[in-house]
C-alpha cells in the first residue's frame, strides 16, 4: 500500500514538472478552473437575488452543495487526470508498457497527468465551502467533523469511481475518445444544485444508478439535517461498492485488451 | 524444463467485417458481423535459460502478438504459458520483475520528462536500491553511452538515442528473461552495432534473450537458435547455423561496371554464378558456400573496371516466404 502510494507520488511529481515545461498552460489551467467556478457562483447568486430559498434551501445552503462539489470536481482532476487518458492508450495500444511493469496498471494511468484547472477549482470551492460553513446552521461537534470528513472522502471517492468505471468502457466501445464519460461527467454537472429540484425519474438514476447524489446531495443533507438526512450515512458503503465495481471493471477490461497491431 | 514455455498457444482476434465505404460502415451498424483472425494458432515454444532466440517471420505473422501473450499484455484465447513458474497475464506483477521488454516501434520513456525521471520512476516502480541503482545506471553507460541522455527530454531524442534509452529503461531491473521486439528497427549501422554488443554481453551475462527482429545481421550476431513463424503457425525451430546452411545460401553482389565490358564477358567469366543485370550495372548472385565475396570481385577484376559494389545478405524473409511457399523443405 505505501509503495503504491509512493510510485503514485513519483509519477504525479514527475508529471508535475513535466508540466511546468509549458508555463503558459499552467496559468491558463488554473484561471480557467477559478473561472469558472466564480461564473457558477455567480449564476447561483442570481437566482437567489429573485427567490429567498430553493425548493427550502437558503443562499448558505446552496453555496455550501456547490462548494462541495466543487472541491471534489477538483481533487480528481488534480490526482486522477490520467484517467480520461485510458481510451487513447487502449486505441493507440499504449497501454503495452505499464502492464508489463510491477506497479497496478490503474496506478500508472491515473497518475499518468495533471489537470490543473483544479487547483483554481479547489480554491475557490474551499472558499465557498469555507464561507457557506459560517453562515449555515449546523450544531458543531466533534463527531460531525468526523463523519463530515469521512463523507467528504466516500463523496470524492464515488465520483472518482464513476469517472473511472465511464472511462473503463472503452475497453467494450474501444473508440480513442471516452465519450460516454464525457457524457455521464456532464450530467454531474447537475448535482450542484439541490437534487430535489429535479424529478422523481433523475432523483432516482442519481440515487440507485448513477449515485452522483451520494456526491453532493445527500452529504450536505445529513450535515443540515435535513429530512432524509440520513440517507447520506450510506456514502462510506456506497464509495466501497463503486470501488469494488471499478477494480471489477478494470479487471474484466485489461483481459480484454488487445494492444494494436499484430 | 524451459524457463519460457507455451504449450499450443492461441490468440484470436474479432475483427468487424464491413462492407467497403460509408455504406459498409453504416450498414454494420445494424448488421454487426465479424470475423475471427487468429494471429498465433496453436504455437508450442520452449526456452531453456540463458538460450538466446531469434523470433522471425514475415509482417503480420504474429510475432509480436507471441511476444505480448508471452509478456502478459494479451490473455491467450486459449492453451498456456507459463515464463519462470509465472502465468504472465494472471500473476502479472511477479511476472513483470523478472521481465525486462522492448517494443522497438515505441518507446516507453515519459514523453515530456528528461531520461533520467523516467529511469527514476522505473527504479521506484522496480523497488531497486539506490546503490544497485547507480551501478547499473554505470554499466549501461557503459555500454549504450546513456549518460549524455540523461538530462534530455525524450521528445528530443533522436531514433538512435531514443532506442538506447529505451533499452536502459527495459533493463534497468536487470531482468532474467529479455524480450525484444525490433531493437534496431530504423537505426544506423553504428547505433545498430552498438546494441548489438550490448545484446552480445547481455547473452554472456546469461541473460535469456527472445529477438523479434526483420534484421539477418541481428540474428547472426545475437542468436544461436530460430524460431520461423508464418501465418501465427510454427514453420522451423532449430540451431540458426542449421537454418542458413539449408536455406540462405544465396548472396547477390552488385556492381558498377565503368569500362563498358559486356556482361556475357562477365557471365562467362564466372561460370559458377549467376549473373543478370543491365547495361553498366550487374548483378552477381553466388553460393556464400563455394566463394567468398572476395573472391567474386577479385575474379570480376580480372575481365572488367569495377566503380561501385554492394553486397545483398540473404533476407530471412526470403528464407521464411521459401520455407512457406514449400521451395525448401524443413
Amino acid at each position: 500500500m505505501f509503495r503504491t502510494m509512493r510510485i503514485y507520488r513519483r509519477s504525479l511529481g514527475a508529471h508535475f514538472r513535466s508540466l511546468l515545461e509549458y508555463e503558459a498552460d499552467f496559468w491558463v489551467l488554473i484561471v480557467a478552473g477559478a473561472m469558472f467556478n466564480a461564473l457558477n457562483l455567480l449564476f447561483l447568486s442570481a437566482v437567489f437575488a429573485h427567490v429567498p430559498a430553493l425548493n427550502g434551501w437558503s443562499y448558505a445552503e446552496a453555496v455550501l452543495l456547490m462548494g462541495v462539489w466543487s472541491v471534489i470536481g477538483g481533487l480528481s482532476p488534480l490526482f486522477f487526470e490520467g484517467v480520461w487518458r485510458l481510451s487513447w492508450m487502449v486505441n493507440q495500444g499504449t497501454l503495452d508498457y505499464p502492464l508489463v511493469r510491477p506497479a497496478p496498471v490503474t496506478v500508472q494511468v491515473f497518475s499518468s497527468g495533471i489537470g490543473l484547472h483544479g487547483v483554481g477549482d479547489i480554491v475557490t470551492g474551499g472558499a465557498m465551502l469555507g464561507w457557506a460553513l459560517f453562515h449555515v446552521d449546523v450544531d458543531w461537534t466533534p463527531l460531525t467533523v468526523v463523519i463530515g470528513l469521512v463523507l467528504l472522502a466516500s463523496a470524492a471517492t464515488i465520483h472518482l469511481s464513476i469517472i473511472a468505471i465511464t472511462n473503463a468502457a472503452t475497453f467494450w466501445i474501444s473508440g480513442p475518445h471516452p465519450f460516454l464519460a464525457i457524457a455521464v461527467h456532464t450530467f454531474e454537472d447537475m448535482i450542484k444544485y439541490p437534487l430535489t429540484i429535479y424529478g422523481a425519474g433523475i432523483r432516482a438514476v442519481y440515487t440507485f444508478v448513477v449515485p452522483f447524489a451520494f456526491v453532493t446531495f445527500f452529504p450536505v443533507s445529513w450535515l443540515l439535517d435535513r429530512s432524509a438526512g440520513w440517507v447520506g450515512l450510506l456514502g462510506p458503503l456506497v464509495a466501497a461498492y463503486c470501488v469494488w465495481l471499478a477494480r471489477t471493471v478494470f479487471r474484466r477490461g485489461l483481459r480484454r485488451y488487445d494492444s494494436s497491431g499484430h | 524444463m524451459g524457463l519460457v514455455k507455451a504449450q499450443s498457444l492461441t490468440k484470436v482476434f474479432r475483427r468487424p467485417q464491413k462492407g467497403p465505404g460509408l455504406r459498409g460502415s453504416v450498414k454494420h451498424l445494424f448488421q454487426r458481423r465479424f470475423k475471427d483472425v487468429p494471429a498465433v494458432n496453436g504455437i508450442d515454444v520452449s526456452i531453456e535459460a540463458g538460450e538466446a532466440v531469434a523470433y522471425v517471420g514475415p509482417n503480420g505473422a504474429g510475432k509480436s502478438t507471441t511476444i505480448k501473450l508471452l509478456c502478459g499484455i494479451l490473455v491467450p484465447t486459449s492453451g498456456s504459458v507459463e515464463v519462470a513458474g509465472v502465468t504472465p497475464h494472471v500473476d502479472r506483477i511477479a511476472n513483470a520483475r523478472n521481465i525486462g521488454v522492448l517494443f522497438g516501434q515505441r518507446s516507453q520513456l515519459w514523453w515530456d520528462l528528461p531520461v533520467r525521471e523516467s529511469l527514476g520512476l522505473l527504479r521506484d516502480m522496480y523497488d531497486l536500491p539506490k546503490g544497485f541503482y547507480q551501478q547499473r545506471i554505470e554499466r549501461l553507460d557503459e555500454v549504450l553511452g546513456i549518460g549524455e541522455l540523461m538530462p534530455v527530454l525524450a521528445r528530443k531524442l533522436s531514433l538512435g538515442q531514443r532506442m538506447r534509452a529505451d533499452l536502459a529503461a527495459a533493463l534497468l531491473h536487470q531482468p532474467r528473461i529479455v524480450y525484444l521486439d525490433e531493437p534496431t528497427i530504423g537505426l544506423d549501422i553504428a547505433v545498430k552495432d552498438k546494441v548489438r554488443k550490448f545484446l552480445r554481453e547481455l547473452r554472456a551475462d546469461g541473460t535469456t534473450l527472445m529477438l523479434t527482429t526483420h534484421d539477418l545481421g541481428d540474428i547472426e550476431d545475437v542468436c544461436e537458435r530460430i524460431i520461423i513463424i508464418d501465418e501465427g503457425r510454427k514453420i522451423f525451430d532449430g540451431p540458426l547455423a542449421q537454418m542458413k546452411d539449408s536455406f540462405a545460401r544465396t548472396r547477390r553482389m552488385h556492381l558498377h561496371i565503368t569500362d563498358g565490358t559486356p556482361m556475357d564477358v562477365i557471365a562467362k567469366h564466372l561460370s559458377t554464378a549467376d549473373v543478370s543485370g543491365e547495361g553498366s550495372e550487374v548483378t552477381i548472385a553466388f553460393d556464400r558456400f563455394a566463394h567468398t565475396a572476395g573472391q567474386i570481385i577479385a575474379a570480376v577484376l580480372q575481365v572488367a573496371e569495377v566503380g561501385e559494389f554492394h553486397l545483398d545478405e540473404p533476407a530471412i524473409e526470403d528464407v521464411v516466404r521459401k520455407v512457406y511457399a514449400g521451395e525448401l523443405l524443413v
